[in-house]
């Protein structure tokens, strides 16, 4: 059963805990896989077109912001691999892990988990089917990076809960 | 968007005129498609954040990306609509811009 958590640990930072220890290594993993993110599928993805059709907008945009984007992933993904140093065992919870990080690094973790889930989406061609899969087979290097999708997309989803309790209607 | 011409004369530049009054004047329309990977949530929050619509409004427009495949988010000025394509993809959302037919 997975007790996975993020909240905030005090006023300045947050902690992830119930970390399973199969969703520990894919965090540690983190790091190679956001590596590939100059790879030409995952570049594709990371840094598409604004337009759909003018060449010249296109040319001019990836210019422009494609430096600026592409140091903000860096960034993210250096933010994470940082804390995830500190990942240690849950002694609450038997065979988990926490992690405790910087309230201000919630963006980059959101950043680099996204990051990370779409690299894997374009390194192994998953389209819409595969994602809705319920059954992986664990010989295949497909399925093993769809699981890994969802497992981080758990995670994510976490921190997109944390976000929506700081909404105005949520605050008490 | 088209940069300045160097002459070689010094002090001396051309600035190209690229956009016309019609371009101009006419809205771009700033549109999300769908992906297989970005999460459903993930994408409510990001519109919230980006454009500041409430919860309602975001969820509907995340459901018409998720439903119909794409879904036009916002509509106006070419610099206010390159600003949001740029944010959407610092968010890693599909995002596109195009001038408006009408």
């Amino acid at each position: 059963m997975i007790d996975l958590n993020v909240q905030p640990l005090d006023e300045k930072r947050i902690l992830i805990s119930g970390i399973p220890s199969v969703l520990a290594a894919m965090l540690r993993e983190l790091p190679e896989i956001l590596e590939l993110r100059d790879s030409p599928d995952a570049r594709a993805r990371l840094y598409p077109n604004p337009t759909t059709g003018n060449d010249k907008i296109n040319r001019e945009w990836h210019q422009m912001a494609g430096p600026e984007l592409r140091h903000l992933f860096v960034s993210a993904g250096e933010t994470v691999t940082r804390d995830l140093t500190a990942l240690t065992a849950d002694k609450k919870i038997g065979d988990a892990w926490q992690v405790a990080f910087p309230i201000e690094h919630v963006s980059a973790w959101m950043n680099a988990l996204n990051q990370a889930r779409l690299i894997l989406g374009e390194v192994h061609k998953i389209d819409e089917a595969e994602m809705n899969r319920t059954d992986f087979d664990p010989q295949s290097p497909k399925d093993m990076a769809a699981l890994r999708i969802h497992l981080l997309g758990y995670l994510l989803h976490l921190f997109v809960e944390l976000d929506s309790a700081h909404e105005p209607e949520n605050r008490l | 968007m088209a940069p300045p011409i160097e002459t070689g004369q010094p002090g001396v530049i051309i600035i190209g005129e690229t956009e016309t009054k019609d371009e101009l004047s006419s809205p771009w329309n700033v549109i999300v498609h769908n992906d297989p990977i970005n999460l459903m949530s993930y994408v409510t929050m990001v519109f919230m954040r980006v454009f500041g619509y409430p919860r309602t409004r975001a969820e509907t427009l995340m459901l018409e990306v998720h439903n119909k495949g794409r879904s036009l988010v916002w509509s106006g000025g070419r610099e206010r609509a390159e600003h949001y394509v740029h944010q959407l993809h610092s968010y890693q959302l599909l995002a596109t811009m195009e001038k408006s037919a009408a």
